[in-house]
C-alpha cells in the first residue's frame, strides 16, 4: 500500500516537472523605436500623456498595442517581426489621423520617424535668467490653419519631468500679444521654493482648443548659480 | 418475478408528474410569487458606478481619498484610464427583454393588470440600465427584443449599430412616460419602482441630456462623432430642461416631503439617510440584518469606535469637500485657519473652526470635536510647540492616544496620521451612510441601512437647475432656498442665484451619492476641476490637521491651530482627460460587431 502511494506520488510529482512547449511563448525580440517629428524635429509631449497605437492584421481578433512616449517625443516597443499599422490618435497635440495609418515593417531592430501635423509649434526658444526671474523668448507658429490657440504657457520645475501636470510654476502668456510667426516672451518670477536651487528646468507649452494635450519644447536646464 | 415485470399500470398520469427540481416556463410566468422574486433579482442587479456603498469608488474623486489597507493605495495614485466607467451589460438587457417577451407569451393565467404591472417594472429597470449606459458610453445600440441567431452563417442581423446619444435619452423618456401610470399600484412602496420613481428617473435623465446639449456645445471644441453617437444638438437643450422640470414638479406635488424629524439640523441630515422613516426617499435598495447586509460601516467606522478586529476609516473626506459647505451667514465655506498676515488663528475648542457651518457638514463628515454613536471622537494630529526659530513646530506622538510630556492629549486615538492605514489621513471621517446601529461595523452582523437611488433633495436641485437654465430664476431660487432651510440656513438665504451656487449645492447635498462624477461630466467641467495639476487644491486631496498649542505663558496656550497638509499617501492629483468624457468601448465588443463606432479620442 505504502509503495503504491509513493509510486503514485512520484508519478504526479513528475508531471509537475515536465514542461510543455506550447505554454511557453517566446518573448518578442525585435524593437521598434523612433520619434514623432514635424519638419524633422521631434515634438515634446507630456510625461504619461499622448499615445500611438499599433495594430496588426491577419488575426481573427484585433487588439491595439499602446505605444507610450518619453517626454522628448521618442518611443520604443518590443514586437515580433511583421507588418504593423501605426495610428495617430486624437487628444494629442497633433492632428488625429485615425484612418490614415502608417505601415511599419518590423524586422529586427527598426527605427522610424512618425510624421505628425501639430496644431502649433514653438521655435527659436531661449531662456534667460535675470535676478529672480526667468525670461522665455520664442515664436509660436500655427501649422493647422483652422486651429485656435487656448494657452501659451511657461513651466518651471525642479525636475526634467516638467509639464502641465508636474511643475512648480506656470505663467500664462497674454494671448492678445501672441502673433503667429513673431517673437513672444513670457517672464516668470521664481517662487521661494525655486529661488535657492542650483538650477531649474524650463519648458514652453502650447495648447489648441481641440485637444487636451500641449505641444512642448525640449526641457532646458537653467543654472541659477 | 416474471409476473411482476408483466404487471402494468393503467394510470398513465402516474408517470406524468411535475418535476420537483425544474420550474417550467408555464409555472414561472404564471406565479406572482415566482415572478416577484425574478423581478427582485433584476432590482438587485441595477448598475451603479460609485453608489450602493461602493467604498472604493467613493475615494476615486476629489471628495475623499483612500486611507484603508495599503493594497488599494492605487486609488490615491492613478489617473482615470480610457476605460474608466466603462459599462456594457447587454447580458442584463437580454434578460430583461426575454422576461418581457415571456410574459406576453406564457403569462396566460395572470390578469391584464398583473401583466402590465410586471412589465412596467421590468421596463423601468431597462430604462434605468440604458440611462447608465448612455451616461457612461454615449449613444449605445438600443435593443428591445431578444436577438436570436438563425444559423444561416450570417451574423449581421444581430449586429445593431449605436443609436445617437439623444435617441437613447428619448427612448428612456418615451418608455417612462408609457409605463408610469401602470406603476401607480406601487406608490406606497419605496423599494419597488412606482410612478414617482419613473418620474424621478425622467427628472434626472432629462437634466443630463439637457446639460450635455447645452454645455458640450459651449466647449471650445465640442466632443462629437460624425454620426451623432456622441454629442446632442444645442437646440434640444430647452426641450429637455422643460421635460425635466415638469417631472420634478410632479414629484414635488406628490406625497413626499423633505425629511425634518430631528430638531438638530445636522443629526437630521444624517438620520434622513440612516433611518428608514419619513417620506424623503423615493426609491431605495433595502438591506435587512441577517438576510441581506453590506459592510459600509465595517469599512468606514471611526478607528476608535470599531467593533471588529480589522479595517475602519477607509474613506477620508477631503478638505475641499469640507470647505465647500458654506457658513450659515451665507459666506463662503473656506476655513479660517490663518489670518490675513499668514499667522495661525488659535481656537478655544477643537471644533470651533467649524462653528456656524452648513448643518449638512455635520451630517456628512465627522470632524474633530464631534461624536458618533454617542461617543466623542478623538481626532487631533499632535501638539504645536513654539520653536527657537520663532515658528510653531508640529510633533505627532509615536503612538495614537498618547499623552504629551507636559500633560494633555498628544495625538488622538483617531489620528490623523499622514502615512498610515486604517486611520484617517486627512483629519476627517465619513458620517453619511455609516450606520450607527449596534454591531453594524462588525463583519458578523454588518449594516442594514438602505441605499437611496432617488430622494426628494435631489429632485429639488434638479428642479432648481432646470428652472434656472430656462430663465425661471424666481422658482429656481425658491427650490434651492427650501433645501437650504432644511440644512439650517435662514429663509431666503440665497438672493442672487448663480449656476455656481447650484453646482456647489449639489456637491454638498449629494456628496457620496454617486452624482459628482456624472455632474462634472455633463457640465463639461471635469477636465478643468480635475486638471491633474499637483498644485491645484481641487485636484489634490488635502487634509486639515488640528494641533494643540503648548506654549506656556502665551495667550494661545492650550488652544488649537490648524495646518493644511497633503497626506503622504495621496500620490497623484486627479486627472480627467477629454478622453474620459466617454469611456472607451472594449475592443472585444468592436471585434464582435464591426458596426460599433469608437468613442472620440479612443
Amino acid at each position: 500500500m505504502k509503495i503504491k502511494f509513493l509510486s503514485l506520488l512520484v508519478a504526479f510529482a513528475s508531471l509537475l516537472v515536465v514542461g510543455c512547449k506550447y505554454d511557453n511563448f517566446e518573448a518578442p525580440k525585435s524593437t521598434l523605436s523612433g520619434r514623432v517629428v514635424y519638419e524633422g524635429k521631434a515634438i515634446g509631449v507630456r510625461n504619461n500623456g499622448p499615445q500611438l497605437e499599433l495594430w496588426q492584421d491577419g488575426y481573427p481578433l484585433r487588439s491595439a498595442i499602446p505605444v507610450y512616449f518619453d517626454q522628448d517625443g521618442s518611443f520604443s516597443v518590443s514586437l515580433f517581426d511583421g507588418e504593423y499599422k501605426l495610428v495617430r490618435k486624437g487628444d494629442s497635440p497633433w492632428l488625429q489621423q485615425a484612418t490614415d495609418t502608417v505601415l511599419v515593417q518590423v524586422k529586427g531592430n527598426t527605427t522610424i520617424d512618425v510624421p505628425v501635423t501639430p496644431y502649433f509649434t514653438v521655435t527659436n526658444e531661449s531662456f534667460q535668467k535675470n535676478n529672480n526671474s526667468i525670461t522665455a523668448n520664442f515664436t509660436v507658429n500655427r501649422v493647422v490653419g483652422t486651429a485656435n490657440l487656448e494657452f501659451v504657457r511657461l513651466y518651471l520645475g525642479k525636475s526634467v519631468l516638467t509639464d502641465q501636470v508636474q511643475r512648480e510654476l506656470r505663467v500664462d502668456a497674454n494671448l492678445a500679444n501672441v502673433a503667429f510667426g513673431q517673437p513672444t516672451s513670457i517672464v516668470g518670477e521664481l517662487p521661494d521654493n525655486l529661488k535657492n536651487l542650483d538650477y531649474v528646468f524650463a519648458r514652453i507649452g502650447v495648447k489648441a482648443t481641440v485637444s487636451g494635450e500641449y505641444y512642448y519644447t525640449a526641457v532646458q536646464k537653467i543654472a541659477l548659480k | 418475478m416474471t409476473l411482476s415485470t408483466l404487471n402494468s399500470c393503467n394510470h398513465d398520469d402516474w408517470f406524468d408528474r411535475d418535476s420537483k427540481s425544474l420550474i417550467t416556463d408555464a409555472q414561472l410566468w404564471n406565479d406572482p410569487k415566482l415572478l416577484t422574486s425574478l423581478v427582485a433579482n433584476y432590482y438587485d442587479r441595477m448598475p451603479t458606478l460609485h453608489g450602493v456603498f461602493n467604498t472604493g469608488g467613493m475615494t476615486e474623486l476629489d471628495d475623499a481619498m483612500w486611507s484603508g489597507h495599503r493594497d488599494q493605495n492605487w486609488r490615491n495614485d492613478y489617473q482615470f484610464g480610457d476605460d474608466y466607467g466603462r459599462y456594457w451589460d447587454y447580458g442584463l438587457i437580454r434578460d430583461l427583454n426575454l422576461s418581457l417577451e415571456n410574459i406576453d407569451q406564457f403569462s396566460t393565467q395572470l390578469s391584464d393588470a398583473q401583466r402590465k404591472q410586471y412589465k412596467a417594472e421590468i421596463r423601468f429597470i431597462r430604462a434605468f440600465v440604458y440611462f447608465e449606459l448612455v451616461k457612461r458610453m454615449g449613444g449605445v445600440p438600443i435593443v428591445t427584443t431578444q436577438l436570436i441567431y438563425d444559423f444561416s452563417g450570417d451574423p449581421t442581423p444581430l449586429q445593431v449599430a449605436r443609436a445617437k446619444e439623444y435617441e437613447v435619452y428619448d427612448f428612456i423618456y418615451k418608455e417612462l412616460e408609457e409605463i408610469k401610470e401602470d406603476l401607480t399600484v406601487y406608490n406606497a412602496s419605496k423599494t419597488r419602482a412606482n410612478k414617482y420613481t419613473a418620474l424621478a428617473l425622467e427628472s434626472r435623465a432629462m437634466l443630463y441630456a439637457a446639460s450635455i446639449a447645452k454645455y458640450n456645445n459651449l466647449m471650445a471644441s465640442p466632443i462629437t462623432t460624425a454620426g451623432g453617437e456622441v454629442g446632442i444638438p444645442a437646440n434640444m437643450a430647452t426641450g429637455y430642461y422643460t421635460k425635466s422640470l415638469a417631472a420634478s414638479k410632479e414629484i414635488m406635488n406628490g406625497p413626499y416631503a423633505l425629511y425634518n424629524e430631528n430638531a438638530d439640523k445636522g443629526a437630521n441630515f444624517y438620520d434622513m439617510l440612516n433611518k428608514k422613516t419619513g417620506t424623503e426617499v423615493i426609491f431605495a435598495k433595502d438591506f435587512v440584518t441577517s438576510l441581506k447586509v453590506h459592510r459600509f460601516a465595517y469599512d468606514n467606522i471611526v478607528r476608535s469606535l470599531t467593533e471588529d478586529n480589522e479595517s475602519s476609516s477607509t474613506i477620508s473626506p477631503s478638505l475641499s469637500l469640507v470647505e465647500s459647505f458654506d457658513y450659515l451667514d451665507g459666506s463662503k465655506g473656506t476655513l479660517h485657519d490663518k489670518n490675513g498676515a499668514g499667522n495661525y488663528v488659535a481656537y478655544q475648542n477643537i471644533n470651533d473652526i467649524f462653528a456656524n457651518k452648513d448643518a449638512r457638514l455635520f451630517g456628512t463628515v465627522i470632524y474633530p470635536g464631534t461624536s458618533f454613536r454617542g461617543r466623542a471622537v478623538s481626532i487631533q494630529a499632535g501638539v504645536a510647540t513654539w520653536g527657537t526659530n520663532g515658528a510653531y513646530q508640529f510633533t505627532a506622538a509615536p503612538q495614537l492616544g498618547q499623552n504629551y510630556a507636559s500633560g494633555g492629549l498628544w495625538t488622538g486615538f483617531d489620528g490623523p496620521l499622514y502615512d498610515a492605514q486604517d486611520v484617517s489621513n486627512t483629519g476627517f471621517y465619513i458620517r453619511k451612510f455609516v450606520s450607527d446601529a449596534p454591531a453594524a461595523s462588525t463583519r458578523g452582523t454588518s449594516a442594514a441601512n438602505w441605499w437611496p437611488w432617488f430622494r426628494l433633495g435631489e429632485i429639488y436641485l434638479n428642479a432648481s437647475e432646470a428652472a434656472f437654465e430656462l430663465g425661471q430664476t424666481v422658482d429656481a431660487r425658491t427650490y434651492v432656498n427650501k433645501l437650504r432651510e432644511r440644512a439650517g440656513f435662514p429663509a431666503n438665504s440665497v438672493s442672487n442665484l448663480t449656476m455656481d451656487i447650484i453646482r456647489n449645492e449639489r456637491r454638498v447635498e449629494l456628496a457620496f451619492e454617486d452624482h459628482r462624477y456624472y455632474d462634472l461630466k455633463r457640465w463639461r467641467i471635469a477636465h478643468l476641476v480635475w486638471d491633474g495639476s499637483e498644485n491645484d487644491p481641487n485636484a489634490v486631496v488635502y487634509g486639515l490637521y488640528a494641533y494643540r498649542v503648548v506654549r506656556p505663558g502665551h495667550a494661545d496656550d492650550g488652544k488649537y491651530i490648524y495646518e493644511r497638509v497633503r497626506p503622504a499617501r495621496f500620490r497623484k492629483a486627479r486627472f480627467f482627460r477629454m478622453a474620459n468624457y466617454y469611456a472607451s468601448i472594449s475592443q472585444d465588443v468592436i471585434n464582435k460587431n464591426p458596426k460599433i463606432v469608437r468613442n472620440p479620442f479612443h
